[in-house]
């Protein structure tokens, strides 16, 4: 029955799921974002002939704001080629509004400027676009929950980084927020972030997911760890339970002093759980690492120097983890 | 700060080029610089490195000779191109490239990345490339001896173990045994153990029209090389190998959505295949050349009924390492904006996870292979299945809504179900082989819910309600108080439900247009049902688990956790951050568990963090940024050095023990750069980083102080290292498009650590010497273990934008 109620759970969520989308399919293309923000993201093509009512055309902007036409230009807001990006619709006033108005004047009648406005409303301006693949689940996520603002991270104007960020990398932009957390890449077992093969976006997509803590893939933190350490998904013949649970029980994928980012040193991070009879809750100390075969629990892998399989064993004899 | 992180010189080259031709001040954009930009960045890397190279290359090759970079972005009315080309010819190299033309997108990428573990690594076993490993007979002999039963080999193959005494090692023996150096020094080969990760992918977008378009990504990843892996036969016994990789994982995502300003619906497939072309490990024994037999029947042979402990084990033992496996998802997502003010989100994902390989034989000892012993022991006559036969189905059900019904709040509900359905049937290991050496066989013990000896698969149902209500407060930011409940059903842990209620309130604000605050406290409070030892008489127990034991990622806990960011920016170019984190978790005993009895296991954890920071940029040329952090980490767990009942050590609370560990890690980080100075002609950056760490072991209770005073416990070292690197990159340029450039990287690694075995011993309680060693008391390694390096790398480029 339970297993029924699970499953039935499942499918109401689903059917849910389908028949917002469905129903949004069938909706008329009508505005959706805040008052006073431009809605030029749903008449592209016509925007394209002539400037609509309350338009004035870029050419008109740069006028008075030189040079900001250029900052874009080379960004891939400035692709005209692509007839969703803003220069190949109303060009600043895609974002930023109708500038009839502003242009009559300027001094008393401001166009929209993201940093001065709520985030909510910031970020529904950059949504009409940005509504779909890693961005569509922002609705929701930790960040939006924060009223992080789109451009508390990305500069249309000024960026330095990738993907418009203000910052030269991903690392540089999330410390902003999470210098904490970024030191640990300082730490001497990380994984290679600081060297350039990783980013923080390689296991977290900031903008919303169906994971736990924004990660990017799978939907629990053990699938996110395993879609690319894939030789430890198994599933095993025998299971390791905190393999099962997460990860992260055992290893600070941000970064750690102690080997393979483990939280703790071995053997005392298995001593946190494995206090039971025998060797496990045996005292590992200097006398037993300079004058006994023990030794062998303490220095290298330590426990892993014979519990080898401690992600899950495949062989018949598997269940301490041994073959 | 901006060059805070920016450290191994492959940065400092990409972004001082890139940013050259990109940079804009927030407030004053410069002229555009043309939609395209291509840089060539060629030299000579040369250097030195003292020390353990591996580790100072880690994931990078740094070996001398051309380095180089190239990179072009080309962006025309009707294209968008990208193409970029790193380390070419090297382990770390990697290529990419990208185009556009607005409809169509084609993204491809290649790149390694290795992991290099030790250069000239002392390696003893000779393998194969698929994961068989072998000694010489004559030397497994001289330590086996000539009668196969007795320990009276002529030559030492691990120490401590049986071969040339003491075949047991203590205070007294531990000197000898240390000195007698194993036979298989003499036939250390020096080889590589690093591993090498590639990637290729390549991933394909077409918008059909504004409102749909699909995406389809294929990757596929390549590990090969080695990495330091243990393969043991008893206690005294431990082996360390460099086990072959070779592996690939397939894998294939494919999409599509609808969109429209109303909402989104995606559907979206994962499928993902793992292949290990290396799934057996076969190795020799390095003090066995026959099969142990003393000619008994069983139980007292012919294998060694003892074996569990003095290695009179098989002259081959054989492990399973990684099996292929696939896994396919499917999903669903949606996106609703359901009134002008509310957005309902969700997706349903459904994952199936199989894993069907060969099982390896119960083993191939032939004292346990014989027709006696499987009468004993029938059960290891034959696997209970051939394959695995592993299978895991998952479901994972979101739904997110939020609504603003005003404009001073903001209503959000978060509700998750993930399901991990192992199906998995159990597998029978009631019988068998232990080490390869000892068939032995579980008796069941009707105290727990599971039949001893089969294998338990875990399942685990979350589901997570997290609510939040934000509160504006005008220009003075916003609060946020929020609920959140997450609940763990589990089978086969010790608690069969488990509730955590949190908390939490946070505070928003960008003040004056100058100060940033973000502020959390979170409070929880987790507590369990249904512990499995809750019926069972305390004192007695089932044999193997403490009844005070909690499991800490399950048990009973409180937890108080904060966070805050806070930044200003008082002036113009001065720019000034703390930000703070601190997390204390306090576990409890079950309320089964008597007031006053016994608690094991991690009792509490306290993590902090503090990093403060300033940034200072005087003019557009000069940027100066700094920042210093501290962690603190404290741990305090407690064990009971017993064994089972009726053994009177299992309830004496003398032998309780404590460990405290503690560490602390600073953290220190400086940059100053010139930038487009000498009339935009030059580029200067200077970069140090230092981080440290001294991690110490606090030991106390009545046990230690029983060890104490018969001077039977040393205390361990603090393990300590220090991690410092210095980088400086210099660029002229002559025209502005021919320049050169000349970067300087310094790095110098310091630690010290017990459990690194060099030729002298263990590192806390000797002089580092660098050089590893690879036979200490019970064990055969391969010298891996954290070492100290020094180096330095020199490059000299010519530059050419274009």
């Amino acid at each position: 029955m339970r297993r029924f109620g699970n499953w039935a759970l499942a499918l109401a969520t689903l059917l849910a799921t389908a028949s917002v989308g469905i129903t949004a399919l069938a909706e008329p293309q009508t505005s959706a974002s805040p008052a006073g923000v431009t809605q030029a993201t749903a008449t592209v093509a016509s925007a394209q002939q002539a400037p609509a009512s309350g338009y004035v055309g870029a050419e008109t902007c740069v006028g008075c704001h030189s040079g900001y036409d250029g900052t874009v230009a080379r960004t891939k807001h400035g692709f005209k080629g692509n007839s969703r990006t803003p220069m190949a619709q109303q060009g600043c006033e895609s974002c930023h509004g109708p500038g009839e108005a502003h242009a009559s004047d300027p001094e008393n009648v401001k166009p929209v400027q993201f940093d001065k406005v709520p985030a909510t409303q910031a970020n529904a301006q950059c949504q009409t676009c940005h509504n779909r693949g890693e961005h569509a689940l922002w609705s929701g996520s930790q960040h939006e929950n924060r009223n992080v603002k789109c451009i508390d991270c990305h500069s249309v104007h000024a960026s330095q980084g990738p993907v418009l960020m203000r910052a030269k990398t991903q690392q540089l932009t999330c410390a902003k927020c999470h210098q904490t957390i970024a030191n640990k890449q300082q730490r001497f077992n990380h994984m290679p972030v600081r060297e350039g093969k990783m980013a923080c976006s390689s296991c977290h997509n900031v903008h919303g997911s169906v994971n736990v803590k924004l990660l990017r893939a799978g939907t629990t933190v053990d699938q996110s760890c395993t879609s690319c350490h894939t030789e430890k998904r198994g599933p095993f013949l025998w299971e390791h339970a905190p393999v099962v649970d997460s990860c992260t029980t055992c290893h600070d994928s941000h970064g750690s002093n102690n080997d393979r980012i483990l939280v703790a040193k071995l053997p005392f991070l298995c001593q946190r759980c494995h206090v039971t009879s025998r060797h496990p809750p045996t005292v590992y100390e200097g006398l037993t690492l300079q004058t006994s075969g023990n030794a062998n629990k303490m220095f290298g892998k330590s426990c892993a120097n014979c519990h080898q399989q401690v992600h899950g064993s495949n062989h018949p004899n598997g269940k301490y983890f041994l073959r | 700060m901006r060059a805070r992180l920016v450290s191994s010189m492959a940065a400092v080259l990409l972004a001082s080029a890139a940013v050259a031709g990109a940079q804009t001040p927030p407030t004053k954009p410069e002229p555009a610089a043309g939609p395209s930009l291509g840089v060539v960045d060629v030299g000579y890397r040369g250097g030195a490195t003292d020390g353990d190279e591996a580790r100072f290359e880690r994931y990078r090759d740094l070996r001398p000779g051309v380095a180089t970079w190239f990179a072009l972005d080309k962006q025309t009315d009707t294209f968008r191109a990208k193409a970029e080309a790193f380390n070419v010819g090297y382990r770390d190299q990697s290529y990419s490239g990208y185009f556009t033309n607005g409809a169509l997108s084609v993204t491809g990428a290649f790149d390694s990345i290795p992991l290099n573990y030790l250069y000239d690594a002392p390696l003893i076993w000779t393998g194969d490339g698929q994961g068989r490993f072998t000694l010489p007979a004559a030397l497994r002999r001289a330590v086996e001896g000539p009668t196969n039963v007795a320990n009276d080999g002529t030559a030492v193959g691990v120490p401590c173990a049986p071969g040339a005494g003491p075949t047991t090692c203590n205070a007294t023996t531990a000197g000898q045994a240390l000195a007698a150096r194993s036979i298989y020094n003499t036939i250390i080969t020096p080889g590589d153990i690093a591993v090498k990760r590639e990637i290729f992918d390549v991933k394909v977008g077409y918008i059909a029209t504004p409102a749909f378009g699909f995406t389809v990504g294929y990757q596929s990843t390549g590990r090969t090389g080695s990495m330091p892996w243990n393969a043991s036969y008893a206690f005294n016994n431990a082996n360390q190998l460099p086990v072959p990789i070779d592996q690939r994982n397939n894998e294939l995502r494919v999409g599509t959505e609808w969109v429209n300003a109303k909402g989104m619906v995606r559907v979206d497939y994962w499928g993902s295949y793992f292949r290990n072309d290396i799934q057996t490990l076969t190795w020799d024994n390095p003090i066995r050349a026959t099969d142990y037999n003393n000619g008994l029947a069983p139980p007292l042979g012919p294998y060694d009924p003892s074996g569990y402990s003095n290695g009179n084990g098989p002259a081959v033992g054989q492990a399973a390492l990684w099996p292929s496996n696939t896994l396919n998802s499917f999903g669903l997502t949606g996106m609703y904006k359901a009134l002008p003010k509310t957005t309902v989100n969700g997706n349903v994902q459904l994952t199936y996870l199989r894993q069907n390989e060969a099982l390896l034989p119960w083993s191939l000892n032939t004292s346990v292979n014989n027709p006696a012993v499987l009468a004993a022991f029938p059960g290891l006559r034959a696997l209970p299945r051939s394959s695995a036969e592993a299978s895991v189905n998952s479901l994972n059900a979101l739904v997110n809504a939020t609504s603003r019904p005003t404009r001073y709040l903001t209503l959000q509900a978060r509700y998750r179900y993930n399901k991990h359905d192992n199906t998995t049937p159990h597998f029978n290991g009631s019988e068998y082989v232990r080490f390869d050496s000892v068939p032995e066989e579980f008796v069941d013990d009707p105290a727990t819910t599971h039949i001893e000896g089969y294998s338990e698969y875990f399942q685990i149902t979350r589901k997570n309600l997290d609510t939040n209500a934000t509160f504006g407060l005008h220009e003075y930011g916003s609060i946020r108080v929020g609920y959140a409940n997450e609940q763990f059903d589990r089978e086969g842990r010790g608690f069969s439900q488990v509730n955590e209620d949190t908390l939490r309130v946070a505070y928003d604000a960008t003040l004056f247009q100058m100060v940033t605050v973000r502020a959390m406290f979170d409070n929880s409070r987790r507590r369990g049902d249904g512990y499995i030892l809750s019926g069972i008489d305390y004192e007695a127990g089932p044999a193997g688990t403490q009844p005070g034991l909690r499991y800490f990622d399950e048990a009973d806990r409180n937890r108080a956790k904060g966070a805050l960011v806070l930044s200003a920016n008082p002036v113009g170019p001065l720019n000034l951050f703390v930000q703070l984190a601190t997390t204390r978790d306090t576990f409890l005993a079950d309320e089964s568990i008597p007031v006053g009895r016994e608690q094991f296991g991690l009792l509490s954890q306290d993590v902090n963090a503090v990093v403060a920071g300033v940034d200072f940029n005087p003019n557009e040329i000069v940027h100066l940024g700094a920042s210093v952090g501290r962690d603190t980490f404290d741990a305090l767990q407690k064990s009971r050095n017993a064994n089972p009942p009726p053994d009177p050590t299992w309830t004496d609370p003398a032998r309780n023990w404590t460990l405290d560990n503690n560490e602390v890690v600073t953290t220190f980080m400086a940059n100053l750069d010139f930038e487009h100075f000498a009339n935009a002609k030059a580029d200067l950056h200077f970069t140090y980083e230092r981080n440290d760490s001294d991690n110490a072991f606090n030991y106390g209770g009545p046990r230690i102080a029983a060890l104490q005073s018969t001077n039977a416990f040393i205390a361990l070292p603090n393990v300590v290292n220090e991690w410092q690197r210095l980088t400086a990159d210099a660029k002229y340029y002559f025209t502005p498009a021919v320049g050169v450039g000349l970067s300087v990287w310094y790095d110098k690694f310091d630690v010290t650590d017990w459990a690194t075995i060099d030729s002298n011993g263990p590192q806390g309680f000797n002089a580092s010497t660098g050089v590893p060693r690879i036979d200490w008391l019970g064990g055969l390694m391969t010298g891996y273990g954290n070492r100290p390096y020094e180096g330095s790398r020199v490059f000299a480029r010519l530059l050419y934008r274009f």
